[in-house]
Order: structure tokens, then C-alpha cells, then sequence
């Protein structure tokens, strides 16, 4: 799903049912919305304190109890009464009873949340509980498997972004030239090879032929796991890397001598719901 | 000095937690339940065990496994431990550690290691050469997003949010295992590893810093011809007296499901400050650096759930005696006793590694079992760390001896079942996990199943994260159930007087 989308929406609302919060729904705010992975709308409690042990005091740290959450990883505990440490950028921004949102990311994890100020916005100020809750409620439903932020920066670093489906899927043979880099270790990758057929290029020069060798770990090991799987028939959308990993960055695979492309990173492929938000994130690069 | 000026308020907290929840969880217990319950208050109060997951993760599921474990000696109150726990926000926000400045009753994560998202192998230690009150930490850290990559780096404070400072790097090596050792006024760093780029196949290596980290020297520390490299574990083990020890497996030949391997010992008597270190034992067969402590054992080799849902081929620990670096001992699995997948021994020197007991010490031949790990507390009491699969559980031990285990103390600290969760990635509980003695504590850590049942911690537990030891569930901390999963968790024993 668009988390963007649905948090810019969340955001209207929240400009729109608090009097003079609009001028501040800028670019810069949906900037933070995305740059953040915790957001919140929260009331400071204490300044230059902290909410749980563990967390260093400074005169930075503020200590903030939460009114509505916006925006959270489902692994993180964190809902409205509860307080979080929020080390803030300008300490004199914020007093007793100050009601903002905030944009955070995570800083400590303990019996609390202790995340570090991206930004905020004092928008809520004058208290717009239901505003907060249509937000958290829409937010909530709108968590992707990846942010787009992360998917972003891969994006940003990749060579190529393509929409295509792999045809076959065989045990990469390792040539003599790189065989002495290969010996025997738990994080062995256990390579493979995937010949992509490529229906489109969102991002990357055009090709000669409409076909691609992707070389990717089957490997179970913690080194590997995440590193994306593909099997014939898979269809979908890949970015993908020149390979600098396995040793021979060169393949025949596909019928002549092509240059090999390596997928290893968690969202180096997505499913092809994916692709709107993808050609929105090339294009608004 | 913070952490020690908070320490009685929060040990009464956490007492005081400790007894309502006792209370709570007391009631409404299955039979089962109950029977356990019972069991584990006749037991002796002498251990303590501690899932690390923090509160505010209670929603969380990986398989947080391989954990380590460092202390902070000079203030033992002050702990780092490590598992293959992501980054719980972003996949490239860096790697964390958990720290804990009460003695192991509470622990946070902070994301400082120099990896990003989340790290394959890591160890660590903390010296005290330098004077840093939360620190020095000195890791190891593999990153394996693209490629296998070393990075040996340092925290001054390990409760800072400052990224850890990376002092050196180095590709294709496998396994690094950190030991440090103050020494004056600096840190002496050893980090055994498999150095893979080894053209010349003597892989197993030992780095060493003499200054805190700032520079390294490689030693390649095994003399005899290889298969074309060693086996993945090399251990150092050092004494406050500047003896360095250690361990590798010397892989003599390998078909790609066994190796057939020598268990080999090395010794440096000046901290590797000289300039040919680890030679000082030599094997009387073929007069050449390494002692041989057994010749020729054969060593299955599986990348792929076979004890369990656990991969073998490489779990070895050696330790010497703080207070008398002539005794050491070392441990390892090999293929053992016909009909069992993978078999612990331990044997032990007190010649500074000249000789060795010619069997296995008494009760240290377990069948079916890996992760070893050896400490030996300040009295010389031997402790031994180890997880068995045993009637489809995984039952972790720590064993403790005054006499090479001739009589022994066994504490069983989780008796898991072995086929839950569904593993999702290997190793499946780690391919190490740690012991090391603190005082008149050993401490460490171990990785297992985490549903909320007293019955599978005989000497109790104390979940951080939101658990319903009634209904034997866990939730998010909003009352949603969350799914069972592998976590660390911390334990002390009382060393036996």
C-alpha cells in the first residue's frame, strides 16, 4: 500500500479540523512523515528528563506522554497514556504542557521508547483528540513491508529498476577464475542463477535484449535470509545491482555473454501491487 | 557510577515485580503447571535467567539467535549482550546491541554497532585498560548484506547512542570470536577467525592489537598442510598472567559433508608481543607449533537442520584457569558414538597444554548435543554451557565441577520444545553461545524457544516483554497475541563454593 499517501491523507484531516494548523502542511512535512519511522502525537510531561532507565538525561531529553500514535513498526509497543523519551534538536521549543506531533526515529528500546526529533509540528495545539484518532486509525492500516524511505534509497543506489518475470532458475556453476575465493563457511551463499525476461525499464539504460541474469544466494543462512528467492514464473518488479559479489560479474546463462545483476537486499524485489508506488518514488526522485 | 547508585532502588522494584507477578502467574496454573511450579521452588535458588527482548518490543518475532555476552569487570553491573536481533525499525538503520547496567535484570537495545540492520556473526568483550566507566567494547561484527566483511570496532560507552568506531576491516573471514585483556594502561585485543583469503590454506588466524585496537596484526596460527583451510571456530583464551591460548579445528581432509580434523592448541606465553607469537607448544609427533589434543576426529559438516532444526560443524571452546594458566581446558563436537548426530567432549591440561587427560573428562561425553562453552570461576570451579536435544526439546545445561567433573552440579536453566518455532533462517539457536564467570557467578547466555511457561524454565524466568505465563501467550503490550519465537536469554548461577 501507499504509506505516503495514506499519511499526507492522515495529515489533512488533522489540518483541517485544527483552526491555523493548515500553513504548516507543507512538503516539508510530508518529507518528515516519510524520513520518520515512529510519529506521534504527544504532550510534554517533563523537559531534560527521561522516561526509563537506560536512556542518557541530557538537556536535550524530554519526556513526552503519548496522545495518539500515527506511525510505528508492529514490532514496537506503543500506544496512547504511554510515555516516551524524545531527545528534541531545540529544547527551548518545548515546555510543560506542549501538545505537537513528532516526527521521530528510534533511538533506545528498554521498558520505553526512546527516539530522536526529525521534526515537529504543533499543529494539535488546543487538542483535536479526534483528529489524532481518525489519523492513528488510517496510518495503522497503511503499514508496508517496506518504508518508503528505505525503498527510496534503494532506488537511489541501484543500477537498474525493472518489471519482468523469471523464465528459468539453475545452480550457478562456479568458474575456475573465482573458484579460489570459495571455500567452505556456514554464509556460503549457495548461488544460483534466474534469467529475467524483462517487459519494462523504469529505471536504467535500455537494453539490448530484453533479457537479464540475476544471480541470487539460495543459502537458509542468517548471512542470506533476506536476501530475495526466485523461483521460474515469478513476476514482479527488481532492482537490481551490478554484481560485485560473487567473483565472476559475467554470465552465459541466457543464451550469450551478459552482465550479471545481483537482488540481495530485503525489498530488492516487490510484488507487482508494488509498481504505482515505485514509479511514484522514480518520478518524485 | 550511575548504574551503581540506581541499583538498590531498582533491585527492590524489580523484587518487589517480581513477587506480584509470582503471585499473578501463580494462579490458575495447569496441573502441569503447578507440578513445576513446585518442582522449581524445591530446587535450590541459585540461578537466575532473564528473556533479554525489552518491553517496548513486545511485538516482535525474529529469531533473535547466536547470542554473546560481555561484562564490564571493573563494573559488573555494566553488560553487553548480542543475538541476530535486526535494527526494529529500518533495514538500514545499524544493527543493535542489548545493554543492561543492572546486572542483567533489565536490558535496552541500542542500535550502535557499525553494521547495518542487523549483523551475521558478532562477539565482544569489554576491558578496562582504558578507563572507560560503561566501556571499552571491543567487537567483532560480520556484515553480510552483500558480502562477508570484518569490522573490528570499539564503544566507549556502550549506552551512548554513538555508533561504534570501526578500527579495522577486512573481507572473506569467517567467525571472529573477540577476547581482550587489559594490559597497563591499553587493550590487548585477540580475535580468532578463519581467515578465508589465506591463499596458502592455513586459514585458522589470530588478529592482535596491543593498543586498544588501533592497529592489528594477522597470525596465521596453524604450521601443518590443510584440506585448502581450517574449520570455521578459532578461540582464543587468555589469563591475566599474559597467556594466550588458542583453538581451531586443522581440517586434514573434507568431502563436503565430513571433516576430518585435528583439535589443535597453540600457546603464547607474552601476550603475542613478540615477533613469531603462538609457538610455544609444540606436538611431539612432528615437533611443530600446535599441540594436537586429538588426532584425525571425524566432523560432520551440515548446512541444513540436521541436530534439530539446528545446522553442526563447528562448536569448540577452550578457557584457562584465571588464577593458574597452567590449567585449560578445551571442548568440541565431532561425530562421536555410533548413532548420535553430533557428540561434546572436554579435556583438560594442567601443563600449559603439554599434555592432556587421554579421554574425555568424566560426564563431559554428551551425545546429541552442541554449543559448548567453557568458563572457570576464580576458586577454579569449571563450568561447562551446552544445549542438548533431548525427547524433542532442547534442554540447555550448565554444568559445574571442583574436580574435572569427576562429580558434578547440574542445572538445567530451559527445557524447550525443539520443533517451535519453525526456524527461519540457520542456525537455528546459533552456531555459539557464551559462558564466563563474574565473581562468584557464572554468567552467559543462551538462545531458545520463548513461550511463557514456568514449566520450561526450571529455575524460573523473568520475560521483559509482555507474556501471560497463564494462557502461555505472549502480546504486543496492546493484549494482541504475537506469535512464539527464539529468544536470547541472559542467566546467572551461583558458583559452587
Amino acid at each position: 500500500m501507499n504509506t505516503s499517501r495514506f499519511f499526507l491523507a492522515g495529515i489533512l484531516w488533522i489540518s483541517l479540523l485544527a483552526p491555523g494548523a493548515l500553513p504548516q502542511a507543507t512538503n516539508n512535512q510530508a518529507a518528515l512523515v516519510k524520513q520518520s519511522s515512529i510519529t506521534f502525537v504527544g504532550t510534554v510531561s517533563q523537559v531534560a528528563a527521561t522516561s526509563f532507565a537506560g536512556v542518557p538525561k541530557s538537556p536535550q531529553t524530554i519526556v513526552v506522554r503519548v496522545d495518539s500514535v500515527l506511525k510505528k513498526p508492529a514490532a514496537v509497543s506503543l500506544k496512547k497514556g504511554d510515555t516516551v523519551t524524545v531527545e528534541v534538536k531545540d529544547p527551548a521549543a518545548f515546555h510543560d504542557g506542549t501538545q505537537a506531533t513528532f516526527y521521530t526515529e528510534g533511538w533506545i528500546f528498554g521498558s520505553g521508547v526512546a527516539v530522536k526529533e526529525l521534526g515537529h509540528d504543533t499543529a494539535p495545539s488546543g487538542g483535536t483528540p479526534g483528529a489524532a484518532e481518525t489519523g492513528e486509525k488510517t496510518v495503522g492500516q497503511a503499514q508496508s513491508e517496506i518504508s518508503d524511505q528505505d525503498l527510496q534509497r534503494l532506488l537511489a543506489t541501484c543500477d537498474y529498476v525493472v518489471v519482468g518475470r523469471i523464465t528459468d532458475v539453475h545452480p550457478w556453476a562456479i568458474p575456475k577464475s573465482a573458484a579460489s575465493r570459495y571455500r567452505t563457511s556456514e554464509h556460503s551463499a549457495n548461488w544460483q542463477e534466474a534469467v529475467l525476461q524483462v517487459q519494462s525499464v523504469l529505471k536504467g539504460p535500455k537494453l539490448k535484449k530484453n533479457k537479464m541474469v540475476v544471480r541470487f544466494p539460495l543459502s537458509r543462512d542468517v548471512a542470506w535470509v533476506s536476501a530475495p528467492k526466485f523461483e521460474p514464473g515469478q513476476q514482479g518488479i527488481f532492482i537490481l545491482q551490478k554484481d560485485e559479489v560473487s567473483g565472476a560479474p559475467t554470465s552465459s546463462a541466457g543464451g550469450y555473454k551478459a552482465d550479471v545483476y545481483t537482488c540481495l537486499k530485503p525489498g530488492d524485489w516487490l510484488p507487482m501491487t508494488e509498481e504505482a508506488r515505485v514509479r511514484s518514488l522514480l518520478k518524485n526522485r | 557510577m550511575r548504574a551503581l547508585a540506581g541499583y538498590p532502588t531498582r533491585v527492590l522494584a524489580l523484587t518487589v515485580l517480581t513477587l506480584m507477578v509470582g503471585t499473578v502467574f501463580g494462579r490458575g496454573q495447569s496441573p502441569a503447571g503447578k507440578r513445576a511450579a513446585a518442582a522449581a521452588a524445591a530446587a535450590p535458588a541459585h540461578a537466575k535467567v532473564v528473556d533479554l527482548i525489552p518491553a517496548s518490543l513486545s511485538g516482535e518475532t525474529n529469531q533473535d539467535s547466536e547470542p554473546f555476552l560481555a561484562v564490564q569487570t571493573a563494573n559488573p553491573q555494566v553488560m553487553v549482550a548480542s543475538a541476530f536481533t535486526p535494527n526494529p525499525i529500518s533495514n538500514t538503520g545499524n544493527a543493535p546491541l542489548y545493554v543492561s547496567e543492572d546486572a542483567g535484570n533489565t536490558w535496552v537495545l541500542n542500535a550502535i554497532t557499525p553494521v547495518p540492520r542487523m549483523t551475521c556473526d558478532i562477539t565482544h568483550a569489554i576491558s578496562i585498560g582504558e578507563n572507560h566507566p560503561r566501556g571499552d567494547l571491543h567487537a567483532g561484527t560480520l556484515a553480510c548484506a552483500a558480502s562477508v566483511t570484518l569490522d573490528e570496532s570499539e564503544s566507549d560507552d556502550v549506552s551512548s547512542s554513538a555508533v561504534m568506531n570501526v578500527q579495522s576491516s577486512r573481507t572473506n573471514v569467517d567467525q571472529p570470536f573477540v577476547r581482550a585483556l587489559a594490559f597497563s594502561n591499553a587493550d590487548h585485543i585477540y580475535v580468532g577467525l578463519n581467515d578465508l583469503g589465506q591463499s596458502s590454506g592455513r586459514t585458522a588466524t589470530v588478529d592482535v592489537s596491543l593498543d586498544g585496537g588501533a592497529s592489528y596484526k594477522s597470525y596465521s596460527i596453524e604450521s601443518r598442510k590443510t584440506m585448502g583451510q581450517d574449520g570455521p571456530s578459532v578461540r582464543p583464551a587468555i589469563a591475566p598472567d599474559n597467556t594466550v591460548y588458542a583453538a581451531f579445528f586443522g581440517w586434514r581432509k573434507f568431502n563436503g559433508s565430513m571433516a576430518t580434523s585435528d583439535v589443535v592448541v597453540v600457546r603464547d606465553d607474552a601476550g603475542a608481543t613478540g615477533s613469531h607469537p603462538f609457538q610455544a607448544l609444540k606436538d611431539p609427533s612432528d615437533k611443530l607449533p600446535g599441540r594436537l589434543v586429538v588426532k584425525r576426529v571425524s566432523i560432520p559438516w551440515s548446512n541444513a537442520p540436521t541436530l534439530g532444526q539446528e545446522r553442526i560443524g563447528s562448536t569448540l571452546s577452550i578457557v584457562v584457569d584465571p588464577n593458574n594458566s597452567s590449567t585449560v581446558y578445551v571442548g568440541w563436537a565431532d561425530r562421536g558414538r555410533k548413532g548420535d548426530i553430533y557428540t561434546l567432549h572436554v579435556r583438560r591440561s594442567t601443563d600449559r597444554g603439554v599434555t592432556w587427560s587421554k579421554s574425555d573428562l568424566p560426564h563431559t561425553t554428551i551425545s546429541n548435543a552442541t554449543n559448548i562453552a567453557l568458563a572457570v570461576a576464580n576458586n577454579g570451579t569449571a563450568g561447562l554451557l551446552y544445549q542438548q536435544l533431548s525427547g524433542g526439546r532442547w534442554v540447555t545445561h550448565v554444568v559445574q565441577s571442583r574436580d574435572a567433573f569427576a562429580t558434578i552440579q547440574d542445572t538445567v536453566l530451559a527445557t524447550v520444545p525443539a520443533d517451535r518455532p519453525v526456524g527461519q533462517f540457520l542456525p537455528y539457536l546459533g552456531d555459539y553461545d557464551y559462558l564466563l564467570s563474574v565473581g562468584n557467578e557464572f554468567r552467559g547466555v543462551f538462545c531458545a524457544n520463548n513461550t511463557p511457561d514456568r514449566a520450561n524454565f526450571p529455575q524460573g524466568v523473568t520475560y521483559q516483554r509482555a507474556a501471560d505465563f497463564n494462557t502461555r501467550t505472549l502480546t504486543d503490550g496492546s493484549g494482541n497475541p504475537v506469535a512464539i519465537s527464539i529468544d536470547p536469554f541472559y542467566f546467572s548461577v551461583a558458583v559452587m563454593p
